[in-house]
């Protein structure tokens, strides 16, 4: 049995012989039980959707009552608050913030970035969304700013973005792709604890909803 | 006196639909399949669905008249249509401000009903009145509070029952200018605040969201799929309960 997030640009997938995997949505192959994510269209048998497995997977990862957690991939932001351990706010941002992580991924390709080595910026650009985001990178570079540095100035105006977004909230647990990203890490405020969960979050929520823990041999 | 085609925006004053209802009326406010859209380039893009909506009717539709109800259910944007029309279409436009603070009561509302169905019931009654003997939901596991949604694809993720509040609410009561009633919400229901993007609305619909912990968005147009998922999450996780994880 296989449980899959189909993201914009990764898949996400947890197999039930306790086996997770990645690759690139475009080489996907496979058809999944159970799905959730932007490109699952019909690549899966039940659908999950997006907010229901990120809510899922905090519950399951997450041992706090309350907390923010929010989930910054290629193309969209998306949050949920639980109070409790009850959902008391959520939101996913598509138009604001648009693409703002593939364009990250992107510019690192083109300027080939190694995103490790990049020291935060202390100031930001504003990264309505990816499209307008990329137009201020440009202007830095053209102002006379190293290649690094105008997109340490967008991934900083990505970490406002996302904090603003979820409330500012001053712990914040982080899923998607984005938390694989050094400099996207190091370019929180230091009043902010992050708490980075990986890509696999929305997974777990999947297998919370089909009550499955990791390695458990169900419907194998 | 022959039979003439009237459109109506709003819920104008029952003094004034009693003596038209003899009329073929249409609702400017609705959707009406095969108006063309002619709103934009004309209206300001920040002008809600369903100004532009109306816009759009009232110059694709041969009407007599239109009678438009501009009292505290409308806004500011719609009496500056209402001149716009009158200035701009070769139709009468009769003003009316409806201020009846007496109800005829919310069964459909209230009733067991699915949601769609209700809306549809409510939005029908005022040009063809309808029976309005139905069995009402004494515990509804949902509200929605509002005005009526662009896309009723919308009403589909509620369960039957859901208990409708707002402006529609007041809308079935024909006392669109009863504030009370419009902000009237049942903290012990799982609530859902809407209004249509750009609308004066949001601000109380955000307001009350916040006040009594319901889910609060805006839809220009059609339902998206993030509205779609917050709804669906919404009802997993506070109307039937969801899973309780203990920390």
């Amino acid at each position: 049995m296989r449980l899959a997030d189909f993201g914009t640009t990764w898949t996400k997938w947890y197999d039930t012989s306790g086996a997770f995997g990645l690759c690139r949505t475009s080489e996907v192959d496979f058809r999944a039980e159970v799905g959730t994510g932007h490109n699952i269209r019909a690549r899966a048998g039940r659908m999950v959707n997006e907010l229901v497995a990120l809510a899922d997977g905090g519950l399951e990862l997450i041992r706090e009552p309350d907390f923010v957690l929010v989930d910054v991939g290629s193309r969209e932001i998306k949050y949920v608050r639980f109070e409790g351990r009850q959902l008391t706010e959520m939101n996913w941002s598509t138009s604001c913030a648009a693409l703002t992580g593939f364009t990250l991924e992107l510019l690192g390709s083109y300027f080939g970035l190694d995103f490790d080595r990049i020291e935060p910026a202390e100031a930001s650009v504003p990264v309505t969304c990816g499209v307008l985001g990329m137009e201020q990178i440009f202007e830095r570079v053209a102002a006379g700013d190293p290649e690094a540095r105008a997109v340490a100035r967008f991934t900083r105006g990505l970490v406002d973005n996302t904090l603003r977004f979820a409330g500012n909230p001053r712990r914040l647990y982080l899923s998607g792709g984005m938390t694989s990203n050094a400099l996207f890490l190091k370019s929180f405020p230091d009043h902010v604890d992050v708490v980075p969960l990986g890509r696999f979050v929305l997974v777990h929520g999947l297998m919370a909803e089909e009550g499955l823990e990791p390695g458990d041999p169900a419907g194998q | 006196m022959a039979r003439r085609r009237i459109g109506f925006v709003g819920c104008p004053p029952e003094d004034v639909m009693g003596r038209i209802r003899k009329h073929e009326l249409i609702d400017l406010d609705n959707l009406i399949p095969g108006v063309p859209v002619a709103s934009e380039g004309v209206l300001p893009k920040t002008v809600c669905r369903i100004i532009k909506r109306i816009y759009d009717n009232a110059r694709a539709l041969d009407l007599d008249e239109i009678v438009f109800d501009e009292g505290y259910g409308k806004c500011d944007s719609g009496r500056a249509l209402a001149s716009l029309l009158e200035e701009t279409l070769p139709v009468s436009v009769r003003r009316t401000r409806n201020v009846s603070l007496e109800g005829r009561g919310t069964p459909v509302s209230d009733s067991r009903l699915p949601l769609r169905r209700k809306v549809e019931m409510i939005l029908d009654d005022f040009v063809r009145p309808v029976e309005r003997s139905l069995e009402p939901e004494p515990c509804p596991a949902a509200a929605l509070w509002g005005v009526p949604c662009a896309d009723f694809s919308l009403y589909d993720l509620f369960p039957d029952g859901t208990r409708i509040l707002g402006w529609l609410r007041c809308f079935e009561n024909r006392t669109p200018a009863d504030e009370a009633l419009e902000q009237m919400v049942d903290p012990k229901i799982p609530t859902v605040f809407f209004a249509q993007a750009f609308c004066h609305k949001n601000l109380l619909a955000k307001h009350l969201a916040e006040r009594y912990g319901g889910l609060y968005f805006d839809i220009d147009g059609q339902v998206t799929l993030p509205i779609r998922a917050k709804v669906e999450a919404f009802m997993k996780f506070r109307v039937q309960g969801g899973r309780r994880v203990v920390g």
